[in-house]
Parts: structure tokens; C-alpha cells; sequence
């Protein structure tokens, strides 16, 4: 599908069409002694001046076609095929020739800024080692919304916030005009609000400098907002290809038209089980023949088992790499039978009876070494929460609210300085980590991590025990005998479940549980939290800084701003029809297909020194003088009298509850 | 400013730890067994004789009067006198000294030369890295003092290369300003004498610098071999940096940190080794000293020897603290 080029089209410097291509590249490393077959047999082109977002689950290839093309795979690569850039073959190329395309034409965003950058070295000596100069440098840093960038040069990156370190990785990317830019996740570790912000910048990045933007992303939603055609990869080759609209709003590949329909978005149908992919991504180490996608596929025949199907046109300039015909595929619901699970049940609340209560909690902590440079972290400013039996409540804000502290606090894993927690019933509520790996001792046995919870019981009782937790979250009882390590992602944070509710708790902590997972496994992990807080009739804290997971998990969401409760009611009036400015501008910044962002400016004040009065009132476009009175007393308000919807704020009409707006599911 | 604030607040915390350190000296000195009067006029010696050295001792003031009186004492350079040489401690120390701090600071020189060397040609793969590093490995892992003898043996008594003890082989040697042979050899413009220092120098210091620069290595090597995996190495090869520019202009400053703790503690070794090295080459240093100290129970040069090597110790690791901030902008913050 490549429409092949002639090389004098590519090599000459004006009138070129195509930046970068792909030509049935195979990639395979070894990992512990397994080969990986990242890469297998994907071609694609990436047109002058597009933005091509390639979207795929983790282990689908889709970083490793990016750091080919920038030809840093790695000595220990086995690689056939290439991958060119303004015609040069990075896989053939010399270390000298393929630092000469990167220096003349290429330019890379990573994920984390943090890590990113040299944090030893001033980031105005880190542009200029792209830039050439430091007057470019500067240039630059202004150019990508660096303020006050004269004196930035000479910051360290550890002084600069995330959103701030990442303007400085892609002021990098630009210097020296590249043809393309390959963007490897430049927002996963952003905050939605620096998210909106990043992005715009690269479009206009693009518009102005009129470079190629290769934008690989987990996330449909940041594609759908950037990228002008979408690339879907799946298990190292290419799904399907075309139009962002095409492929989004009017998916042809059966894969793509599940990741959609399983996607979280603020349209979902909260009041059925979540749509999931059936079964898992399969392993790199291990590629079966036929379509990788065939043994999740609804549509999949025996021919897909043997043929491997290739990328062929559907509609005009839409690429699709399935046999199946075009409208068997979109009649068809791809999900699979385990998806169209009934009706759940709603869980049973007791409002009488609260399970969890905080009473202006207030918690802070000391940073910085030495004597008398200590400073003081506000983590918790006053934060008075209850949540009822058998209830769910989402904390939701962005990083520096605190919202991942109230839940230490309430674990008993921190101690409040001042205010009251209270727990009904003495056993201690149970924790759910965000990274299920780490949070597994990695020499025990699963079977020894959730006996140790019931140490009491003999023997038998205990393996009885264990086994019935195991099949509680959907794992065999074959899973006790095996390491942390020998589980998948998705498995290891079903572990973690088991382990919390081996013994029933009153209240179960989750932490940020689903984000370091793929969007199919994502959606299994949260219609299992929902079954077992159904059938445990437990109540629920869960934290998490995506509203779309938040109002699908929670009855009620309350949105936290530097240490406070800025608002609070129930899941669909927050998400439809937010009352505070800064959950507008919350649910605004959610990337989605067929949705433009209002973008927030700013960053988040730092807990170090929340603004006085409403610590919003920087950001916040409604701000009046009054909001900045550090006499300001802000509290949370009744709306409407109702009991339900709270929010602090001075400028709101409380006198009535805005209707909740049902957002109609988009893209499927 | 911040850097100023960090160096004050290390130089506070040294002021600490030699105190501390003044005090559990004094402390032992006082639990010992051994009378200093007894010591310095001998067993014949008359009851108000002993009364009156006591009074001019201060031995019979409460103990807190005597400590301060010991470290005011240290403020100024007193260590008081030695039983056995009848000299103040500090100006047998003076003369013992530069003897030692040649023979460490080259010892140290010899385990960075070689640790660094070590650390590169093992992260770039040069051939014969593997060689180089067997070869390290085992001097390391024999005793200090059986390398020195095996050296003797080797490279004096087989090959005639090196001198076998002592500092120097020139009668007329000059003495002064520093006391270290090699440097007041350039300083007269006497080459010869320089040259034949280094010859004396080389097979005790390298005897002493072996294990600390395979320590030291093998933590260099690890860090670079760490940061050379990292996100920002990945960045800079992105911008089109070379390997040689990624190695030296981003790598380096953020590896060194925990090769610079690592040498710190090595060089508390390091004395131990020195102290055990000048009895093999007969080295005239604070070795010797100590060694003739020990066995007459001389408790002021004992003291007068830990004092002094103890204080280097924090010095040096107070040093390192102030090239870590110097390396790593976070540390400061």
C-alpha cells in the first residue's frame, strides 16, 4: 500500500511528498533470552506536513516503529526491511549517517519530561546542543510558550513544572526546522488541562514550522484531537490506516471498531457492565500465523487463523487489514458474547450509615533539607468528606491536589495533623495500587501473598479461602502457584483485588488502579470493581485523574483543587453539568473524538504556596476581586438545598441544579 | 548563595564530628588503665612528687575542667607530650606527616587513574577491558601486605626496578617548603630527586591503591552503565549527539556521584593501609610512628595519630559532599 517512490521525488529538497516511510519492517529483539517480535511486516508512509497519529496497546509496536525511524533500536535488533526518513535508510544506515538525519531532519518528544531531560544540565544548554546557539535556544523556548524564558535557560529541569519541562523536550524537537517530529506519548504523564495545552502547541507547531508529526499515543481520544490520519497497530503490524474520521467515526477493522466501543468517554452507559475486548493483546514473544486479532475477533473465520491478512483499500484512501468484507464487519457487534452482560444490578446504599468519614482533615508535609529550609507541602487543606455503605465516591483532580494523600490518610497509612477519620466497623479498609507490579512482593507465590491475609485458618481453610478469592476476581486456581512476575499486567492487578478482598473490608481503596492499563483491560478491571463492591457490599474510595473512569466507578465524584473539595455531587450532573470553573474546565480538556477543548492556561498553583482566597482564582476566567480576599473563607455550599451537589464557589447561582446533559456515546 | 549556605552547613556538621571524635578520645585516654603520671616519672618516684605532677598535669581537677582544658589544648595545636620521645605529639607528627599524606594522596591518585580507566574500558568494551579487569581483581583480592612483600620480591629483588624501602635514595635530599620529596624536588629544580621519589612511591602506593580503585570502579562502571540507558542519554542521541559528546558532556556528571561517595570511604581504608604498608617498605610516616607508639602504651601520640587521621577522614567526606552538590543541582535544593 506504500505508493512506491522514486528517489528522485524524495531526495530533492523542495517538492517532496512524503517524509518518512515504512517498508515491510520487521523488528525483533531479545529480551531474557526470548525473541520479541515487536515489528512484524508494517508499512505505511508519513506525508510532508501531516500529522499522522499511530494508535495502538501497549506491545503493539507502535514505540518501536518510532525509535526505528530515529534509528535508535539498538545494536541487538534483528531488523529487514526499512524504514527511511527524506529517503536515507535508517536500518542501512552508518551511526554517522543516521546522527546526520537526525541533526538535518528528525526531532523526538519522549513520555516523561522528568526523565527526559539531563537533570544536571541547565535546559537553555539542552535546547542549544539541538539549537546551536543560545540566542536560538532562547528564540525557541519562546516560540513554544516558555514565560519569563530568559531567565528559564538557566534553570535546572527538577525547577520546572511538567508542563513547562515538556515545552523544553519540544523547543528540543524543533530546533534546526525537522521534516518530522516523532512525539512518543508527550502527554500521558501531563495533567488533562497541560494536556489540552501541549497539544494545541503541536498543531500550531506544525501549522507554523510545517513539519511532519508522527504522534503515537495510546489514547483515541489525544489522536482524534491532533492527528490528521489515524494508524492502528495491533501485535506489530498495521490494522488499519486512513482519515482520522474514517477511522474513528467510521471504523472498518474489527479491532478498531472494539477499542472504540470499549473506549471510556464521558458518554458511556453507566448503568451496564462496560463493553471490553475479550481476552488480551497477545504476546510479542510467541506471534501465532493468521490475523493476530482472530482469537478476540466475533467475525474471525477459519481463514483468518492462516492468512494473514494485509492492509488493502476500503473506501478512498482508507486502508483496512482484515478479510472479512467491509460490511460484514460493521454490521456485526465485534465485542464478543461477553460483553452483552445484563443489566447490572445497582448496589445497595445505605444512606443512613456512613462507612468512611473525614472531617476537615488537614495534612502537611515538610520538604526540603537542612535546617530552617524546610518548607511546608499543603497536601490537605480542610477536607471533610462521608461516604455511605455501600457507596462509591471518585476523587478526581490533577497531580498536587491531594487527592492520592486523603486516600493514605484514610488508609491509616498517614496520620492526619488535624480533623477526624472514622471508620465504621473495626477491620481496616483495603488498598488497590496503580502499579500492580510493584505492589506484589515479586519472590511470593500469589497463593502465600493472600494466605497471608488469612493466617488464622489452618491449612486447608486457608486454600480454600484462597482459591475462592482467586475465582471471585476470574482467575483459575492455577494463578496461586505462580510469582507476581509470570502474570500479566491484567492478571497482577485482579491479584491485587483478590488480596484486598480476601477478607471482605468495609471500604476498598483504589489508586489510580486502571491507568497503567490498556483500554480493554482497563474496562474488565472496573466492571470487576463494580461486581465485587456489588457482592461484597462494600463502599468504595476511588482515586483517579480521568473523569471518564471516574463517572463510570463512582456514584458520586468530588473534584479536588490544591488540598480542597472545590465541588461535589453525582456522577452524571458533574460530568454533564459542571458548576465549578475548574471541573468545566476539567471536563472541557477531556480528549475525545469530534470535540474541541476549551483550554485551561496556567498550570496547577504548587501545594508549596496555594494562592489565598479560592486557590483557583490565577486560572479562572470568572475570578473577580473578591475571589483573591484571603479573608475569602471559601466553603463548600448546599446547591439548590439539595444534599447531594456541593461546590465552592462565590460566583455560582446556587439556587437550582442544573439538569444533567446526557452526552450521546460518540464514534461508535 | 544556596551553594555557600551548603558548603557552611557541611563545615558546621565537620566542626560536629571532630568533637565528637576530640571527645571519645579524651574519653578513652581516661578509661586506660595506664597512670600518664606513673608514665612520665617512673615507678620511684615519691608520693609528693606524683602529688605535685598531678597538680601541674591538671589531673586533679573534676573531669569536664580537664576536657576543656584538652581541646582548648587541640585549638591550639596541643596534643600534649609523648611518654616515649619526650616531644610535644604534634611536632613528632609534623615530622612524620608529609611522609604519609605523599604516600596516600598517591596511592589515592594511582585508585582514580585506575578505577576511571577501569570504568571506561569496561562501559565501552576496548579490548582487553576483560584482561585489565582479572588482572585488578586479583591484586585486589590479595592482603595489602603481602602485595608489598610480593612486590619487593618481584620487582626489587628479581628485576631491580624499584627501590625497596624508604623515601628517597639522595643523601642531600632537600627539605622543605612542603616536605614532599616530589614536589620539593621541581621546586629546587632537582628533577633527579622527583624521579627517584616516584620510584619509591610507586610500589607502595600501588600496593595500597588496588582494592580501593576496583571499589571505586565497579561503582563507576555501574552508574555509567545505568545513565547510559537512561531517557535523557536517549534524548540527547535523538538531537544528533555523538557517543563521545553523550559519554562526557551528559553522562559523566550524573554518574559520578556514587563513584564519589564510594572514594570517600575508601580512603578511611586507605589510612588503614598506609599504616600497614610503611612497615613493609620501611616508610619514615605516621606507620611507623604508631607502630613504636602502640607497644609502650605512649597514649598522647595515640591519640595525636586518630585525632589527626580521624579529621582527615571527615574532611575528605565532607569534600565529597560539596563535589555531589556540585554534580547534582538537586542535592542543593
Amino acid at each position: 500500500m506504500s505508493a512506491q517512490l522514486a528517489p528522485e521525488d524524495v531526495l530533492t529538497d523542495e517538492g517532496y511528498a512524503v517524509v518518512a516511510t515504512a517498508e515491510d519492517l520487521h523488528v525483533t529483539f531479545r529480551r531474557n533470552g526470548k525473541a520479541i517480535h515487536a515489528l512484524r511486516g508494517i508499512s505505511l508512509e508519513i506525508r510532508r506536513g501531516e500529522i499522522l497519529g499511530l494508535v495502538g496497546e501497549s506491545g503493539s509496536g507502535k514505540s518501536v516503529l518510532g525509535l526505528t525511524l530515529l534509528g535508535l533500536h539498538g545494536a541487538g535488533a534483528t531488523i529487514s526491511g526499512r524504514a527511511t526518513v527524506r529517503g536515507r535508510d535508517m536500518v542501512s544506515a552508518t551511526d554517522a549517517e543516521r546522527r546526520e538525519v537526525r541533526i538535518a531532519h528528525l526531532g523526538a518528544v519522549f513520555q516523561d519530561p522528568m526523565t527526559s531531560l539531563n537533570p544536571t544540565m541547565r535546559v537553555g544548554r539542552q535546547v542549544a546542543e539541538a539549537a546551536g546557539s543560545d540566542e536560538e535556544a532562547l528564540r525557541l523556548l519562546r516560540l513554544v510558550g516558555v514565560p519569563e524564558a530568559e531567565s528559564r535557560m538557566s534553570a535546572f529541569p527538577h525547577e520546572l513544572s511538567g508542563g513547562l519541562r515538556q515545552r523544553v523536550m519540544i523547543a528540543m524537537a524543533v530546533a534546526g526546522n525537522p521534516d518530522l517530529v516523532i512525539a512518543d506519548e508527550p502527554t500521558t504523564a501531563l495533567d488533562v488541562t497541560v494536556q489540552a495545552q501541549v497539544l494545541r502547541l503541536l498543531r500550531t507547531l506544525r501549522d507554523e514550522l510545517g513539519c511532519s508529526v508522527l504522534m503515537i499515543t495510546h489514547d483515541l481520544g489525544v489522536a482524534a484531537q491532533i492527528a490528521d490520519r489515524v494508524a492502528v497497530m495491533y501485535a506489530g503490524r498495521l490494522a488499519e490506516l486512513g482519515e482520522s474520521d474514517a477511522v474513528l467515526r467510521n471504523s472498518a477493522h474489527p479491532y478498531t471498531l472494539g477499542l472504540m466501543r470499549s473506549r471510556l468517554t464521558l458518554g458511556v452507559d453507566r448503568s451496564r457492565a462496560l463493553p471490553a475486548l475479550a481476552g488480551e493483546v497477545p504476546s510479542p514473544a510467541a506471534p501465532q500465523p493468521g490475523c493476530a486479532f482472530s482469537p478476540r475477533c466475533s467475525v474471525a473465520g477459519p481463514d483468518c487463523v492462516e492468512t494473514s491478512p494485509e492492509p488493502v483499500e476500503v473506501e478512498p484512501g482508507h486502508h483496512s487489514a482484515c478479510l472479512r468484507p467491509l460490511a460484514v464487519v460493521r454490521r456485526t457487534d465485534t465485542m464478543g458474547p461477553a460483553v452483552l452482560t445484563a443489566r447490572a444490578e445497582p448496589a445497595r446504599i445505605d444512606q443512613d450509615t456512613a462507612a468512611l468519614s473525614l472531617r476537615s482533615v488537614v495534612k502537611t508535609f515538610g520538604v526540603g533539607k537542612g535546617f530552617g529550609r524546610k518548607r511546608t507541602l499543603h497536601a490537605l487543606r480542610g477536607v471533610s468528606l462521608q461516604i455511605a455503605q455501600g457507596e462509591s465516591v471518585a476523587l478526581v483532580g490533577e497531580s498536587g491536589s491531594g487527592k492520592s494523600t486523603l486516600l493514605r490518610v484514610a488508609a491509616g497509612l498517614e496520620a492526619a495533623d488535624s480533623g477526624e477519620v472514622e471508620l465504621s466497623g473495626g477491620s481496616r479498609p483495603q488498598m488497590v495500587f496503580q502499579d500492580s507490579g510493584a505492589s506484589l512482593t515479586p519472590w511470593m507465590t500469589v497463593e502465600q501473598i493472600l494466605g497471608e491475609r488469612v493466617r488464622d485458618l489452618g491449612r486447608a481453610a486457608r486454600a480454600a479461602k484462597v482459591r475462592e478469592a482467586l475465582s471471585l476476581v476470574g482467575l483459575p486456581a492455577e494463578v496461586g502457584a505462580a510469582r507476581a512476575t509470570q502474570l500479566s499486567g491484567g492478571q497482577r492487578q485482579r491479584v491485587c483485588l483478590a488480596r484486598a478482598t480476601i477478607v471482605p473490608p468495609p471500604v476498598l481503596l483504589c489508586d489510580e488502579p486502571t491507568s497503567a492499563l490498556d483500554v480493554s483491560l482497563a474496562a474488565s478491571v472496573i466492571n470487576l470493581i463494580a461486581r465485587l463492591r456489588r457482592e461484597l457490599g462494600m463502599s468504595v474510595l476511588f482515586v483517579t485523574h480521568d473523569l471518564s473512569v471516574a463517572r463510570v466507578v463512582a456514584d458520586r465524584i468530588a473534584v479536588m483543587y490544591l488540598g480542597q473539595i472545590v465541588e461535589i455531587g453525582a456522577s452524571d450532573r458533574v460530568t454533564s453539568a459542571p458548576l465549578h470553573p475548574y471541573t468545566r474546565s476539567l471536563v472541557s480538556a477531556v480528549p475525545d473524538v469530534g470535540l474541541t477543548p476549551v483550554i485551561l492556561p496556567g498550570e496547577p498553583a504548587s501545594p508549596l504556596n496555594p494562592p489565598s482566597g479560592c486557590a483557583f482564582h490565577p486560572r479562572c476566567a470568572d475570578a473577580t476581586e473578591s475571589c483573591r480576599d484571603t479573608e475569602l473563607g471559601l466553603r463548600l455550599q448546599r446547591v439548590a438545598n439539595d444534599d447531594v451537589d456541593r461546590v465552592a464557589c462565590i460566583n455560582i447561582d446556587l439556587s437550582h441544579v442544573p439538569t444533567p446533559v446526557y452526552i450521546t456515546p460518540k464514534g461508535a | 548563595m544556596t551553594q555557600v549556605r551548603f558548603v557552611g552547613q557541611r563545615f558546621a556538621a565537620m566542626v560536629i564530628i571532630v568533637l565528637a571524635l576530640a571527645a571519645a578520645v579524651f574519653a578513652l585516654q581516661k578509661m586506660s588503665p595506664l597512670d600518664p603520671v606513673h608514665a612520665r616519672l617512673g615507678g620511684q618516684a615519691s608520693q609528693g612528687a606524683i602529688a605535685a605532677e598531678r597538680h601541674a598535669l591538671g589531673l586533679d581537677k573534676p573531669i569536664v575542667t580537664q576536657f576543656g582544658h584538652y581541646l582548648a589544648g587541640l585549638v591550639h595545636g596541643d596534643l600534649g607530650d609523648s611518654y616515649r620521645t619526650r616531644r610535644p605529639v604534634t611536632t613528632d607528627l609534623l615530622a612524620y606527616v608529609p611522609a604519609t599524606a605523599e604516600l596516600a594522596a598517591s596511592g589515592l591518585i594511582i585508585a582514580l587513574v585506575l578505577a576511571i580507566a577501569f570504568a571506561f574500558a569496561s562501559t565501552l568494551r576496548v579490548p582487553g577491558a576483560a584482561l585489565f579487569r582479572l588482572g585488578l581483581m586479583l591484586g585486589a583480592s590479595v592482603p595489602t601486605f603481602l602485595l608489598g612483600v610480593f612486590g619487593i620480591l618481584l620487582f626489587y629483588q628479581h628485576f631491580g626496578w624499584l627501590p625497596a624501602s624508604g623515601r628517597t635514595s639522595i643523601g642531600n635530599a632537600p627539605t622543605g617548603p612542603t616536605h614532599l620529596l616530589t614536589l620539593d624536588g621541581l621546586l629546587h629544580g632537582r628533577p633527579d630527586v622527583t624521579w627517584d621519589a616516584i620510584k619509591h612511591l610507586l610500589m607502595p602506593a600501588t600496593a595500597i591503591a588496588l582494592g580501593p580503585a576496583v571499589a571505586i570502579g565497579r561503582v563507576l562502571r555501574s552508574s555509567l552503565e545505568g545513565e547510559l540507558g537512561s531517557d535523557y542519554v536517549r534524548t540527547a542521541r535523538a538531537k544528533g549527539r555523538s557517543e563521545r559528546q553523550i559519554l562526557l558532556g551528559h553522562v559523566v556528571r550524573n554518574a559520578i556521584g556514587a563513584a564519589v561517595s564510594m572514594t570517600g570511604l575508601q580512603v578511611g581504608l586507605m589510612f588503614a593501609g598506609v599504616l600497614v604498608v610503611e612497615q613493609v617498605f620501611g616508610w619514615p610516616g605516621l606507620g611507623l610512628y604508631i607502630a613504636e607508639s602502640i607497644p609502650v602504651a605512649d597514649f598522647p601520640a595515640i591519640a595525636g595519630v586518630t585525632l589527626l587521621l580521624g579529621s582527615a577522614y571527615v574532611v575528605i567526606n565532607a569534600a565529597v559532599d560539596v563535589i555531589q552538590a556540585a554534580a547534582d543541582p538537586r542535592i542543593r535544593v
